[in-house]
């Protein structure tokens, strides 16, 4: 699957085709940044990258190789995680670590693991599901803190409902026969 | 802190908001500060296995992180 069959509408400002590469791109930067999970934040970290691929997206000119956009992304981020470790003054990673070549591979969305989720997710006792479907809602736009308030939870309270539903969608997900990672369900 | 207490603050970091960014600087979950080496991994592998189910339930296919960084995008 190469994601740069999107290149173009993105260098053009199209934020649909963006959207697009970003569900198939994410997993595979993200996955490339784990060695530096513990020294930064990763979450913050990605999504600069991120925002940075679209920004220097319509100047990117590719190489022939696959996944161009990609693989861009996977060095950006690096970059970014490397800066980090040294503003933060953070224990350095290991230079295996820093030299390993990414794996820029783009896995194929699964239509039936959709399925499986979603029946899942309708399954989840109310407040919990409450929990769940807040933080889904927000895109990453509003701390939990917030979605506690606009739910009439404390946050405490919240954040328990939250690890309920995540932990009760592993257990449905696992008697199909699904696991997605363990940490869904620890 | 209690082994509760430290996976309330795991399920913080691992969800996908960040304060907005000031400046050139990148802006960390606070809450990441206040765990150690281990429980940070824990919160990276918990917000993998999380955007999963997020890009699975989103009609679009998008995570949480990817509508934020989308959202930051000027329009």
């Amino acid at each position: 699957m190469d994601l740069d069959v999107y290149l173009s509408a993105i260098a053009s400002g199209d934020t649909v085709a963006f959207g697009r590469w970003l569900a198939d791109a994410e997993p595979s930067v993200r996955a490339s940044l784990r060695s530096f999970a513990a020294v930064v934040d990763v979450e913050a970290v990605l999504q600069e990258a991120l925002l940075r691929v679209w920004q220097v997206a319509p100047r990117f000119v590719p190489d022939g190789g696959a996944n161009g956009l990609v693989r861009l992304a996977v060095r950006i981020g690096r970059n970014l995680a490397v800066s980090e470790v040294r503003r933060t003054r953070a224990r350095p990673v290991e230079p295996a670590d820093l030299e390993a070549e990414p794996d820029a591979t783009v896995a194929a969305p699964d239509p039936m693991l959709r399925a499986a989720i979603a029946e899942c997710r309708d399954k989840l006792p109310a407040k919990p599901r409450e929990a769940f479907d807040a933080r889904l809602a927000s895109g990453g736009g509003s701390d939990d803190a917030d979605l506690a308030t606009s739910l009439g939870m404390r946050l405490n309270t919240f954040l328990q409902n939250f690890t309920r539903a995540r932990k009760l969608l592993a257990e449905c997900l696992g008697r199909r026969g699904i696991v997605i990672d363990q940490e869904l369900g620890a | 802190m209690t082994p509760e207490d430290e996976d309330l603050l795991i399920e913080q970091v691992a969800g996908a908001w960040r304060p907005a960014p000031t400046d050139d600087t990148l802006t960390y979950h606070k809450a990441w500060h206040d765990l150690g080496e281990a429980a940070r991994m824990k919160a990276f592998d918990r917000a993998r296995a999380l955007r999963t189910a997020e890009a699975a339930l989103d009609p679009d296919g998008l995570s949480t992180t990817a509508r934020a960084v989308l959202s930051r995008i000027p329009r």
